[in-house]
């Protein structure tokens, strides 16, 4: 429990400031040609709490995934987990680009930061998170 | 691993959250949709796009499966549902924070959440009940 406890903090932790420098800092100006799709900077931040549990749900789902059937496996088994749940965001991400005017790149962009953040996390999950090793007497 | 087993299950998977995309958020929710009519394609321009929506619908359930594979090597629908919730939270937690960048409606969210939800839940019921990994002869 400690160590699902202490996972699932530093993951959260690393893609709150990964959402924030990709998102926010590096992306920022195609989401500027894109306004129309977007809220407007004060009600996003007059929302920014759904982002917060956005994040804690997606994190917490990740490290139950990784300590149900992946623990044990370590950093490696982390990563295989990370590209393999990325890669199925990347599939949600196509269907929305067919129902949405999105511009390529930018789900292009979204599909490659995601990637660097899910292998991240897989990682830091794998190093941290380790099943509890039953004794035998 | 079974690779007949898994594509199987693949095909399945697929086609159930193919038919179910198309039900709940193409129709039960088209009206909810309309409500923010600028953040979606035109029909003539979501025709053109046909073809990403399937091949996104594929990648998910072939993902989907692969997880599932790994995860629980031994099979079993209880195990598929359960991955299956595991996986909607995933998608639900994107959920929100979408909700919090683009002028989305409660409504559409709600939808969102609850479709991801029966999606993911019955899709890796589906997996579960197909694929069952290759038996090795013990001697």
């Amino acid at each position: 429990m400690k160590r699902f406890l202490l996972a699932f903090l530093a993951a959260f932790v690393f893609i709150f400031f990964w959402g924030w420098l990709y998102n926010g800092v590096l992306l920022k100006d195609i989401y500027v040609q894109t306004s129309s799709l977007w809220r407007p900077q004060s009600e996003t931040m007059s929302l920014f709490h759904w982002i917060i549990l956005g994040q804690a749900i997606l994190v917490f789902a990740f490290v139950m995934i990784y300590a149900s059937g992946f623990a044990g496996g370590g950093i490696a088994a982390g990563i295989r987990l990370g590209i393999m749940v990325e890669i199925l965001a990347i599939g949600a991400r196509l269907m929305m680009y067919a129902v949405q005017p999105l511009p390529g790149k930018l789900v292009l962009y979204w599909s490659v930061g995601g990637l660097i953040e899910m292998i991240v996390t897989g990682a830091i999950v794998g190093a941290i998170y380790k099943p509890r090793v039953s004794r035998t007497p | 691993m079974n690779p007949k087993k898994l594509f199987l299950a693949f095909l399945a998977a697929f086609v159930f959250i193919f038919v179910f995309g198309f039900l709940w958020y193409g129709n039960l929710m088209h009206g909810i949709h309309n409500e923010v009519p600028a953040l979606w394609r035109t029909e003539a321009d979501f025709g053109s796009h046909f073809p990403w929506l399937i091949l996104g619908h594929a990648v998910m359930a072939f993902f989907l499966t692969m997880i599932y594979v790994r995860f629980v090597p031994a099979g079993g629908v209880a195990s598929g549902v359960g991955l299956g919730i595991m996986v909607a939270l995933l998608f639900i937690g994107s959920n929100l924070i979408t909700f919090a960048v683009q002028p989305l409606t409660t409504k559409i969210l709600g939808g969102w959440m609850v479709g991801n939800l029966l999606e993911f839940a019955i899709a890796g019921a589906i997996v579960g009940a197909i694929y069952k990994p290759s038996t090795t002869a013990t001697v």
